[in-house]
């Protein structure tokens, strides 16, 4: 973040010279801790990279690690990919895979546009305080750790005391299986989602709508435009560069995704549509300390991210827009 | 100036709070090989009486202060103490400084996913010096990769340190996980001193108030379930609605374990039990699906919790219901309703329900008519094992001995007299009672201090008579006859397995979850249609089976026979 706001004030572009660094050496001085954070934190670790082509040994320093060897007609031989082969040849694997695109895909598709349309609609309420409260309020969930809306779920939707079922119930209704069908797994999964980050979610939007010029919303009211009018006309596009750098940093996480969410609502029943790649490299990874195995795992995921942020960055930019570089 | 100084401090802020994340000390995967070699020295050597030995020690005491980290369950009690600061273990930390000059520290680890727990904590290197847990398997993918000490030379070094250790283990138990092929030793098994292993509890007041004799047969047991489902207007009243006649959690292997022991094939061989045995929930056991079959059938009558796959392997919802009085039948450990002093579910229940009662009885059937379950062996209990960033071997051996020593287990069990125990006037027996309000820190969070005695399970008092006398008194606020009848229940036809000892068998720790995959299968087996019953079950079965189950079969097979040959049964 901090690079982004930098590249914003930087405004067109200037050679980079000493006068310059001198004359705001403060700024870059506290440029340079995040960087240094960065480097050590992120960059230095990953060299252990290298442990995806190893196999890795607890007792030997990094460099010492034998490559990964495989039985070949009774001798050991090197394959540095064998990990990777591996993990393509496990059907759990690649369940995983799928079940990480699909969840992620439907939070995108349900969870993306929902802090927009919220902000839109907080955005168009006159009443100041009635606003602020239901800000407050939609922002709460977000404070909720992921373990707290599992059991939350259970007790909403759980099939005999959930509450919903109950009083469906009561009526004399068939109970609907949110939690313990698959497909139900999914929407509630989905809905627990957006519930948790719309309110959140909404303020870059709302932030971003209150830096619209408000002579704009004026000019377009002394033409006859309604709120609708200006909603798709003023607000939509003033907020348009925001919506499309949100997006491409959501594609970008299209591979990857949280651990706690899925792990916290899987049940037994779920599982085939649950366990997606973060519970998998979770279990077997530090569960049952298949390291190599996991560092490929995470490294054909992190590629696969920077694919679909790289594509999405050229797409947005081939279409005219600002892409988040 | 205010500028520059405000981007002073802001500086020197974050990189104080830089250097405080980093500082966290980075060396503690080294000393593992360098204390190894300074304990081969042999300490036999020509030590004057006043001078300490090679291991630093003088009349098996250190002359230097050691520290050691040692795990503990931790059961999280709401109304007990934090499991690694109490009396219990202040108590333990002065009787290992004052015995051998070592201090202990506790490091507190979820009981309920405590493999889970002691794996990250080996993954991070951040493990306690003694680890002990009841999967064998995190050990030896552990080992597999540098990261246990092998502790068949530490055992030979300092087997004058270890007296009541091999008193009370034995030399089988202690070399149980001896690789004949390596010589390898990865982990100390513990033992138990009690076997009793899993009942089945039903309402007796429920049975009362219905007029239903005391089931004895599966039959009798479903018609039973029956009759609690259609009279729940009469046992519950306003509540009917939330009748479950019978209960179960995820974990079907042991909470469906005496109807699934009682399809199996009572004359099973040692072999096939063993071969089969890596699954101790019995998943590839030859009656299994049948008994998964009966479940189903009841499932689809409703008959069963429908929430059981759903919740949470710690949650406590089961047994809130059961507590509060809404369910009829379950089956777990053998004293399950008698745990937890005034929150136990007896306890609970009764104050509850007039009368309310949970007992033990017997009405799973085997093909013999026999009520065939399997107790616990009591060789091999929880395994005892250093990780390699343990830099203390010889003093974590002092306290294992330590900890074998039954002085120590009968205080860790029993307590003071008059804080933890009573004596009964009539039979001598010792009497278990909670530490009241006034030695709060003396409260037992775990059933007999188990999460401390780490290589005994079971009541363990100084003399075997006054063990067994005690057995049935180790439960405050419980009829001593009810836990009586419990164990008497627990045992009757009960099985032991016998310990199998070949080795380490490799494709156990190819890291596929398997025990997901088998209670994935347990779960979507008792929900299918009864139609469909078949199809999921075999589907589930293949699945396990492919994705790592058949290898451990084979291997184990093949390290039996390479073992003991032909015999399919243990002397």
């Amino acid at each position: 973040m901090a690079k982004d706001t930098k590249v914003k004030v930087k405004g067109p572009k200037q050679k980079f010279n000493a006068t310059y660094l001198k004359r705001y050496w403060q700024l870059y001085f506290l440029l340079a801790l995040p960087i240094i954070y960065l480097i050590i934190f992120k960059y230095i670790p990953m060299r252990y990279i290298v442990i995806a082509f190893k196999d890795y040994k607890l007792n030997m320093p990094l460099m010492k690690m034998p490559w990964a060897q495989v039985k070949k007609d009774g001798a050991m031989v090197t394959d540095a990919l064998k990990y990777f082969k591996d993990a393509f040849s496990k059907p759990d694997f690649r369940r995983a895979i799928f079940n990480t695109l699909k969840l992620n895909m439907l939070d995108l598709i349900c969870g993306f546009p929902a802090p927009i349309i919220f902000a839109l609609i907080l955005n168009e309420l006159c009443f100041k305080r009635f606003k602020k409260v239901v800000q407050t309020i939609a922002y709460m969930p977000h404070f909720l750790s992921w373990v707290i809306i599992a059991t939350l779920v259970i007790r909403v939707f759980g099939p005999t005391d959930g509450m919903i079922n109950m009083v469906i119930t009561k009526f004399g209704g068939e109970t609907i299986p949110f939690i313990d069908d698959p497909s139900h797994w999914v929407g509630t999964y989905v809905t627990a989602g957006v519930w948790q980050s719309f309110g959140w979610g909404s303020i870059i939007y709302l932030a971003s709508i209150a830096g619209i010029n408000t002579e704009l919303y004026e000019a377009a009211s002394v033409d006859g435009a309604g709120r609708f009018r200006k909603m798709w006309h003023i607000t939509l596009p003033g907020i348009r560069p925001t919506i499309v750098v949100l997006l491409i940093m959501n594609l970008g996480g299209i591979m990857g995704g949280g651990f706690e969410r899925p792990f916290a609502m899987k049940n037994n029943l779920v599982m085939d549509v649950a366990e997606v790649i973060s519970t998998f490299v979770y279990k077997v990874g530090i569960q049952q300390l298949k390291f190599s195995f996991t560092t490929a795992v995470g490294l054909f995921q992190s590629v696969v991210g920077l694919v679909f942020l790289l594509t999405a960055n050229f797409i947005s930019r081939r279409l005219g827009e600002r892409g988040i570089w | 100036m205010k500028k520059k100084l405000l981007t002073v401090i802001l500086a020197a802020t974050m990189v104080l709070s830089l250097v405080a994340c980093g500082d966290k000390k980075t060396s503690t995967s080294t000393p593992a090989s360098a204390s190894k070699t300074s304990t081969s020295v042999s300490k036999a050597d020509d030590k004057k009486a006043d001078e300490p030995d090679a291991r630093g020690m003088l009349n098996g005491k250190f002359v230097e202060k050691r520290s050691i980290s040692v795990e503990c369950y931790d059961r999280n009690v709401s109304e007990g103490t934090e499991a690694s600061n109490n009396a219990w273990t202040k108590w333990i930390q002065d009787q290992m400084l004052e015995r051998y000059n070592v201090e202990v520290t506790f490091v507190p680890v979820s009981r309920w996913t405590e493999k889970e727990d002691v794996s990250a904590l080996l993954a991070a290197q951040n493990a306690p010096d003694i680890c002990y847990t009841y999967g064998y398997e995190i050990v030896q993918s552990y080992a597999q990769m540098g990261g246990v000490i092998d502790l068949k030379p530490l055992l030979d070094e300092n087997r004058d340190l270890l007296n009541n250790m091999f008193d009370w283990l034995g030399e089988s138990v202690i070399y149980q996980d001896l690789d004949p092929a390596t010589g390898t030793l990865w982990a100390i098994e513990g033992k138990r001193n009690e076997t009793a292993r899993i009942n089945t509890f039903v309402r007796k007041d429920w049975l009362d108030k219905l007029g239903i004799a005391v089931p004895t047969t599966k039959a009798e047991f479903e018609a039973m379930l029956v009759k609690f489902k259609e009279n729940a207007e009469t046992l519950l009243g306003a509540d009917a609605a939330r009748m479950v006649p019978f209960s179960m959690s995820s974990d079907v292997g042991w909470r469906a374990a005496n109807i699934i022991e009682s399809f199996m094939d009572p004359d099973i061989t040692d072999k096939e039990l063993y071969v089969n045995g890596y699954d101790d929930r019995k998943f590839t056991e030859n009656g299994t699906k049948e008994a998964i079959r009966l479940l189903n059938k009841w499932y689809n009558e409703g008959l069963i919790w429908k929430d059981f796959a759903i919740q949470a392997t710690d949650s406590t919802a089961e047994d809130d219901m059961i507590k509060a009085g809404f369910v009829g039948a379950f089956m777990h450990n053998y004293d399950y309703p008698f745990r937890g002093d005034v929150n136990s579910i007896n306890y609970t229940l009764a104050s509850l329900v007039e009368g309310g009662k949970f007992i033990a009885v017997n009405c799973f059937e085997d093909k013999n008519g026999k009520y065939t379950k399997y107790s616990y062996s009591n060789t091999g209990d929880r395994k005892a094992f250093f990780p390699a960033t343990n830099d203390e071997p010889v003093a974590s051996l002092c306290y294992l001995e330590f900890m074998s020593d039954p002085s120590v287990v009968e205080f860790l069990q029993m307590g003071e007299e008059g804080v933890n125990h009573t004596v009964d006037a009539a039979t001598g027996a010792w009497v278990y009672q909670q530490a009241d309000e006034a030695h709060h820190d003396w409260y037992v969070n775990s059933g007999k201090n188990i999460d401390y005695t780490l290589n005994c399970n079971g009541l363990r008092l100084a003399t075997p008579e006054l063990t067994n006398l005690s057995l049935a008194y180790g439960y405050a606020e419980v009829d001593p006859a009810d836990v009586k009848q419990a164990i008497e229940a627990a045992m009757l036809d009960a099985r032991a397995p016998k310990t199998v000892s070949v080795g380490d068998i490799n494709a156990e720790t190819e890291g596929v979850d398997l025990a997901t995959k088998r209670d994935t299968t347990f779960a979507k087996a008792i929900t299918a249609a009864v139609a469909d019953f078949d199809t999921v079950w075999d589907a589930g079965m293949a699945e396990y089976l492919q994705a790592g189950g058949q290898a451990i079969i084979d291997e184990r097979k093949t390290a039996w026979e390479a073992t003991y040959g032909t015999d399919t049964m243990l002397p």
